[in-house]
């Protein structure tokens, strides 16, 4: 009898377990305040303008700034 | 922010191209032996000189040849760039190369275009070999590391001379440390100046390189010279070589793909050409 009602509780719990994990993956399918996002993920917030004809989008780990260029990356 | 400090600077012609190193805290004279270091390596490097060690390995019709550290390294460097971009940057491009007329400097004009000569390029890692002190290539083939050469060598170049340097070699640069204000170095990209700390920069453009219908970018999958809509591509990324490359990648896929791929493999990028929003 005793085995009986453990095996039962056992099957309720993983049931249960597998219905409560479900529901919170479907609900939580990503976390936008996640720090640690892929660069291809969060390139929508990063912010793009266009100069010389072309656009420029610059994510969050590079800084903009208006100062003057010691140097320039340029094609040779 | 911190009061900006002395920016010492050196700058100088190799390769062809106009090279600088930016420096806090290093003498003139280590600048210029950086500036010494650099032609050593172009000359081990370069494809344009008969006896360069670039050019023996070449011509060595299949043998196992000896090789320099630096040789070594750059041929190691070309083939991680093969795999990082899944073939599309290929260092195997000298056949397409002469046969497009680019068999000599720049300086010295077009060759003779040979363009029925022409095939899909080989798979590099098929096609060279590299091992401790030792390199071949395949018979009838041909490496030419214009492609990749520049960033790592920007990259090496900040290797030695320290810890917060900028070194620009023909337009592919590393910044490494805080700068003159402690918030990077102030780098122009895409005519907006990026502040630069632990960074590499490069530029890939059909604009420049340029001669008749035919540029220097050659397109792995056909031979021939790249037409993809995009014209020049500049990329921010952790080094001055995983940015070469990626900015070479970048331009071959077009302007379809390049965002995606520049996302996410890049901090900053810039598009250029048509049908680029």
């Amino acid at each position: 009898m005793r085995t009986l009602v453990l095996k039962a509780a056992t099957t309720v719990l993983t049931l249960g377990a597998t219905a409560a994990s479900a529901l919170f993956v479907t609900s939580h399918l990503k976390n936008p305040a996640a720090p640690l996002q892929p660069p291809v993920l969060s390139a929508g917030a990063g912010s793009t303008a266009s100069s010389l004809g072309g656009s420029l989008t610059v994510g969050p780990s590079v800084q903009a700034s208006n100062q003057e260029p010691i140097t320039s990356t340029y094609a040779s | 922010m911190r009061p900006e400090a002395r920016i010492e600077s050196h700058h100088f012609v190799a390769m062809g191209t106009n090279c600088s190193v930016f420096a806090l805290g290093l003498t003139p004279r280590q600048l210029l032996e950086g500036e010494f270091w650099v032609r050593r390596v172009a000359d081990r490097l370069t494809r344009f000189a008969e006896n360069s060690e670039l050019s023996r390995l070449n011509a060595g019709a299949g043998e196992w040849v000896e090789i320099s550290p630096e040789l070594e390294g750059s041929l190691r460097c070309a083939l991680r760039a093969f795999a990082m971009s899944s073939g599309l940057v290929n260092a195997a491009v000298l056949p397409s190369m002469v046969a497009i007329g680019y068999a000599h400097s720049r300086a010295d004009g077009p060759s003779v275009t040979t363009l029925d000569s022409v095939r899909p390029l080989p798979r590099l890692p098929k096609v060279l070999q590299v091992r401790s002190g030792l390199a071949r290539v395949e018979p009838g083939c041909g490496i030419d590391l214009g492609g990749v050469a520049k960033g790592w060598m920007a990259d090496r170049l900040c290797e030695t001379l320290g810890p917060n340097v900028v070194a620009n070699i023909g337009g592919d640069l590393r910044a490494v440390g805080p700068g003159p204000g402690g918030v990077g170095w102030p780098v122009g990209v895409g005519g907006t100046t990026l502040m630069l700390r632990n960074h590499g920069a490069a530029t890939s453009s059909v604009r420049r390189r340029k001669w008749g219908d035919m540029h220097h970018l050659i397109d792995p999958r056909t031979g021939l010279p790249a037409k993809t809509g995009l014209e020049e591509v500049s990329v921010v990324a952790a080094n001055g070589f995983e940015a070469e490359v990626v900015a070479k990648a970048a331009l071959l896929l077009g302007p379809d793909l390049a965002p995606a791929y520049c996302a996410a493999h890049a901090q900053a990028w810039w598009l250029d050409g048509k049908n680029v929003d």
